[in-house]
């Protein structure tokens, strides 16, 4: 008992500078165990401690606290003290005990769910990202449990924010599979398909020693977005994908590969009556939305493969063409596809005509003089971090053991460098 | 064209006499010599079978007829094709396919054309002893281990089986012979009959291997050979549908074939068949160079005029004329036993082909105009161009409302700025894609080494 | 809760700003437990995405909004009802669904300048799509009479033929800055040097 008291004397004592907390870090992971079996009484402590400023003590006190089962009405004030945890807690001080505070924030999120808030928990959630990643560029385990929370929440645009940022570093397998998955669904909530396809597509060719389900459900969205955005969906997967998913994906997803077939053929009454014959499996997937985006994305497919061939066309021959029951019909998905920038064409109400423009990009405009610049800076970037991965992996201990028993199997040729000319 | 000072050519006086079975003889020998003299047999009215026929001999000659009788909507034309069949198999000894040809006419013809089953017990009867006496000589040649009598045995027994339709036995013994040929000689003759055997059991693949087989034997080979082994290549691609490779070996067939090959061939076939694979498949200058200005084609070419008119109204941009031509033919040459499953693709890539080369010197073209040049509604054409420019065989675009086409030239510098941009997205998104599968190859191997420890 | 941000917005009429700061907003309250569902402008809120042409998120908002809410606020659902028209691409029902609600006042304000907007976005999109259209397929989709859509786009340089009831589009050309920063040539220049030598 006087442990515990004791304990929270030297919290108070050790938090204000580097080096007391780390002598507090030891003695807390001396007395984990003892916390852990006495962690029914621990709550009143916190009160004498503040979380702002004795952030570590703080934390292996909650740890220990919420690490039994926990009921509804415990829950809901669990969730209130974590919450102000995570935000007024020192980021420092924290990631001494990284995995301390992921499993806080993992029972945080399973309070939440408990309490059917997950609202609750979407800012708190962000906040500690921020505070236990070293760079925008640490996928941490907790960036899943946002972005699940930001779907439950239905906070698509807030899940968002995170996506944008380029992630290098992975803890866990597991994390990067849940939030590339996680993440194409927001991004296919927000419509962002280029940046949802490209998610999807890291699922589904991560290395994988045996298959997933986190891979099947992606690999199912990942031919339908690339039917949705590219319009086109290639049944091979890339030669640097893992065995197990060149194998086994395609058989796992057949429903998927025929619609994708289907689509290929460009009949859009084909289509819909596979669609409703599937309509069940598509539904217990809970993709049928998505398919049905796939469907209409048909019409915009056919539509934009007429500008490739006409000048002009009239409103009733692209209806005929694109099987769309008026003129009307088509003008209005002519001026839908106008508004979203997928198309260039003036319609003409008088002659009943459409007149196909090409691009007006002229590649003249400061903004594309921006863009361009700001791509190869971006490119510089990331060319430069691949050299520097290259000659890390070059000197690692690892690396060269396996090397240099696989040598006599290998060409240098089989070696792809980077290219110098990256190198600015 | 320059038919009259060709008429001099030796081979095209015999091909004439042979084919229609003497146009110097009385007129009234026949009942359509009359209107016949002087007429193409392979020509865009309506076939005339007797000329037809007489163009081939042996097993072919019956094949073609009663392929015309299958494929051919006039009762009366199909009569006639099954009645000279059945008067072309009596000559000869295959029973199976004189019932069959019995059955097809189903007594149409009359008393005269009707099942002759004494004859065909007494062929069959006769087969029997035929067969078992060419086994008994071939027993004896063997014991005695004369290697060219067996050659001779086998290849009898290949005759025999021949001429009575069992093609498969009919090819193995011509195959056997191989073990006993001596002479380069001996091995072209079983390459021609192994050809011959496969192109009736429609095997084009054994057509293509003993064909170079038996140009690998140079030494042995005579003019009228090679024509005859160039024939037999050329309808291998054919029926492959390498419809330029037939071109070539076509129009390389010599002017000693003749009509040498006619249990195989006709020399207007050599002309229809590689005029029309070489309108499908040539470019322009391959069109001039190896047909047109092809003075020993061209000798071909003047058995069958509306072919060779067609060519030249293709080179010369005449659409409207060559597509009328190739129109009136087509209904005779679906008739034919070879070509028949390859017209329509052949007359898709021509007119094709007419379409591309029609608009390629233009920046703009009237497609009314168009569409009267090739004999076609303006909307249906519209149909055909889209179809050539969707795969991007035409580089235009379609101003359906005014009806014209416009050759579209692609902005270099705007195309080159979009490709840049584009590379740049797709190496960025891959060396990121790159980075992180790296990054989980090396945690799985961390994991597995610190396992390991 | 504390809405003085938000309603110094709405007072400056800064109303491309409003979705961002509800949902920042809503996200604090929710994560002190306070149970703000019922006294939340959710119409204020929908309407800031509708605003900014966010109808995804719109969308999602009104699906995470309990029931019960949405049926003890009728303007809620009117708000929405504008949502849904965008959704399905029903433009002249946008119009239709701004007018028929009779919104409060402090709503009022925030309808009226989307309704403003959007009409300046359907005269741009008419502008960029068509070269012909007729005044009644104009009026829809500006919202207008036949009469005040033809003045409005009289006044933007556009004619109109009585006879036919056709209007032609007379397109102006866009002036875009063209100011370069030297800085930024001085890089692309010294790029296209390395990759030459």
């Amino acid at each position: 008992m006087s442990s515990v008291e004791g304990l929270v004397t030297q919290i108070q004592g050790r938090s204000s500078t580097a080096s007391d907390v780390l002598l507090l870090q030891n003695l807390l992971k001396q007395a984990d165990d003892s916390l852990h079996s006495e962690s029914t009484r621990l709550l009143p402590f916190l009160d004498q401690l503040d979380p702002s400023m004795h952030s570590l003590g703080y934390l292996y006190f909650l740890e220990a606290c919420t690490a039994g089962p926990v009921t509804k009405e415990q829950a809901s004030s669990f969730v209130l003290i974590i919450a102000r945890f995570i935000s007024s807690c020192v980021a420092e001080q924290i990631r001494l005990a990284p995995d301390k505070f992921m499993s806080v924030c993992k029972r945080f999120k399973d309070q939440v769910l408990l309490l059917e808030e997950p609202l609750r928990g979407v800012a708190p959630m962000l906040t500690a990202i921020r505070k236990l990643q070293s760079s925008t560029e640490h996928l941490t385990t907790l960036h899943p449990e946002f972005l699940l929370l930001c779907l439950l929440a239905k906070c698509y645009k807030t899940g968002l924010s995170i996506l944008e940022e380029d992630i290098f570093d992975v803890d866990q397998p597991r994390d990067l599979f849940l939030y590339c998955y996680y993440g194409g669904m927001i991004c296919i909530g927000q419509k962002h398909f280029l940046k949802a396809l490209e998610l999807l597509h890291n699922v589904v060719t991560a290395p994988m020693s045996t298959i997933n389900a986190i891979a099947v459900e992606a690999y199912k969205k990942y031919i339908l977005v690339s039917l949705i955005h590219p319009g086109q969906f290639s049944t091979s997967l890339p030669k640097y994908a893992s065995s197990v998913g060149q194998r086994n994906l395609k058989n796992l997803c057949l429903p998927y590969i025929e619609l994708a077939n289907s689509y290929g053929n460009g009949k859009i009454a084909d289509l819909e009556t596979y669609v409703q014959a599937n309509k069940e499996k598509f539904e217990t997937d809970n993709n049928l939305g998505l398919v049905k985006q796939v469907v209409s994305s048909m019409y915009k497919r056919n539509i934009q493969r007429l500008t490739q061939t006409y000048l002009t066309l009239s409103l009733q021959d692209i209806a005929n063409t694109v099987q769309l029951n008026s003129p009307k019909e088509a003008e209005m998905h002519v001026l839908q596809m106008i508004q979203d920038g997928e198309i260039y064409a003036t319609i003409n109400q008088k002659d009943g005509m459409v007149r196909f423009l090409e691009d007006p990009e002229q590649y003249k405009s400061c903004e594309m003089i921006e863009r361009i610049d700001s791509s190869i800076q971006r490119l510089m970037t990331l060319s430069k971090k691949l050299t520097i991965m290259d000659e890390l992996m070059s000197c690692e201990p690892l690396y060269l053991a396996k090397a240099g028993r696989e040598r006599q199997r290998l060409d240098f040729d089989d070696f792809d460098t980077v290219p110098q000319r990256f190198n600015i | 064209m320059e038919g009259v000072e060709d008429a001099s050519n030796p081979m095209m006086e015999e091909m004439y006499v042979n084919g229609i079975g003497g146009v110097d003889e009385a007129p009234s020998s026949s009942t359509s010599t009359t209107t016949r003299k002087n007429r193409p047999i392979i020509s865009g009215e309506q076939l005339d079978i007797e000329a037809y026929a007489g163009l081939y001999t042996g097993r072919t000659k019956i094949m073609r007829l009663i392929f015309i009788a299958d494929h051919c909507d006039n009762p009366g034309m199909q009569l006639e094709a099954l009645r000279m069949a059945y008067d072309e198999i009596k000559k000869g000894e295959n029973t199976q396919l004189f019932r069959e040809v019995v059955q097809k006419m189903d007594g149409r013809s009359g008393p005269n054309y009707s099942m002759d089953a004494t004859w065909c017990s007494m062929v069959d009867r006769k087969a029997e002893q035929r067969k078992e006496k060419l086994e008994n000589e071939l027993n004896a040649y063997r014991t005695n281990l004369i290697k060219e009598s067996i050659r001779m045995g086998y290849n009898d027994f290949g005759d025999f089986y021949y001429s009575h339709g069992a093609l498969g036995d009919a090819f193995k013994s011509f195959i056997r012979t191989r073990d006993y040929c001596t002479t380069s000689k001996h091995i072209i003759q079983m390459c021609l009959s192994a050809i011959l055997v496969s192109i009736e059991m429609g095997q084009f693949t054994h057509v293509t291997s003993y064909v170079s087989k038996a140009e690998q034997t140079p030494e042995a080979l005579d003019p009228p050979t090679v024509a005859k082994l160039r024939c037999a290549a050329g309808l291998a691609h054919l029926e492959a549908k390498k419809y330029k490779l037939a071109a070539r070996k076509f129009l390389e067939v010599g002017p000693e074939l003749g009509n040498l090959y006619s249990e195989v061939i006709a020399p207007q076939d050599v002309a229809t068949y590689g005029g029309l694979c070489a309108l499908a498949s040539f470019d322009r200058t391959e069109l001039k160079n190896k047909v047109i200005d092809n003075i020993n084609f061209r000798n071909f070419l003047e058995l069958v005029p509306e072919v060779r008119e067609l060519i030249n109204d293709f080179y010369s941009s005449h659409y409207a004329s060559c597509l009328e031509y190739l129109g009136n033919l087509k209904s005779n040459l679906m008739l034919d036993i070879h070509l028949h499953d390859h017209v329509e693709t052949l007359y898709d890539q021509i007119r094709n082909k007419a379409l591309i080369q029609y608009t390629h010197p233009f920046v703009s073209v009237d497609m009314r105009m168009m569409a009267d040049a090739f004999k076609t509604s303006v909307a249906g054409l519209e149909k055909e161009l889209e179809a050539l420019i969707t795969d991007n065989q035409i580089q235009a675009r379609i101003d359906s409302h005014n009806k014209i086409l416009y050759a579209r030239h692609a902005d270099q510098r705007n195309a080159t700025f979009q490709r840049v941009l584009q590379t740049g997205n797709e190496f960025d998104r891959d060396v990121r894609a790159m980075l992180l599968r790296a990054n989980l190859l090396k945690h799985d191997y961390n994991l597995r080494a610190s396992r390991k420890l | 809760m504390d809405f003085s941000v938000l309603n110094e917005r709405l007072d400056s009429k800064s109303f491309d700003k409003i979705a961002d700061l509800c949902d920042n907003l809503m996200l604090q309250v929710a994560a002190e437990g306070v149970p703000f569902q019922d006294e939340w402008p959710f119409v204020i809120h929908l309407l800031g995405h509708i605003y900014v042409d966010d109808i995804n998120s719109a969308r999602f908002l009104w699906k995470s909004i309990p029931v019960a809410i949405k049926e003890s606020q009728p303007e809620l659902v009117a708000a929405w009802k504008i949502g849904q028209k965008l959704w399905t691409r029903d433009y002249a029902g946008v119009y239709e669904a701004i007018r028929g609600f009779d919104w409060t006042q402090e709503t009022q304000v925030l309808v009226s300048a989307f309704s403003e907007l959007y009409t300046k976005r359907m005269f741009e999109l008419l502008q960029s799509a068509y070269s012909t259209i007729t005044i009644q397929d104009a009026a829809q989709f500006l919202g207008m009479s036949e009469e005040d859509a033809t003045n409005y786009v009289l006044r933007q340089g556009w004619t109109v033929d009585p006879a036919s009831h056709m209007l032609t589009v007379t397109r102006q050309a866009i002036v875009r800055e063209q100011k370069l920063d030297p800085g930024k040539l001085q890089r692309l220049t010294d790029y296209v040097f390395h990759l030459e030598h």
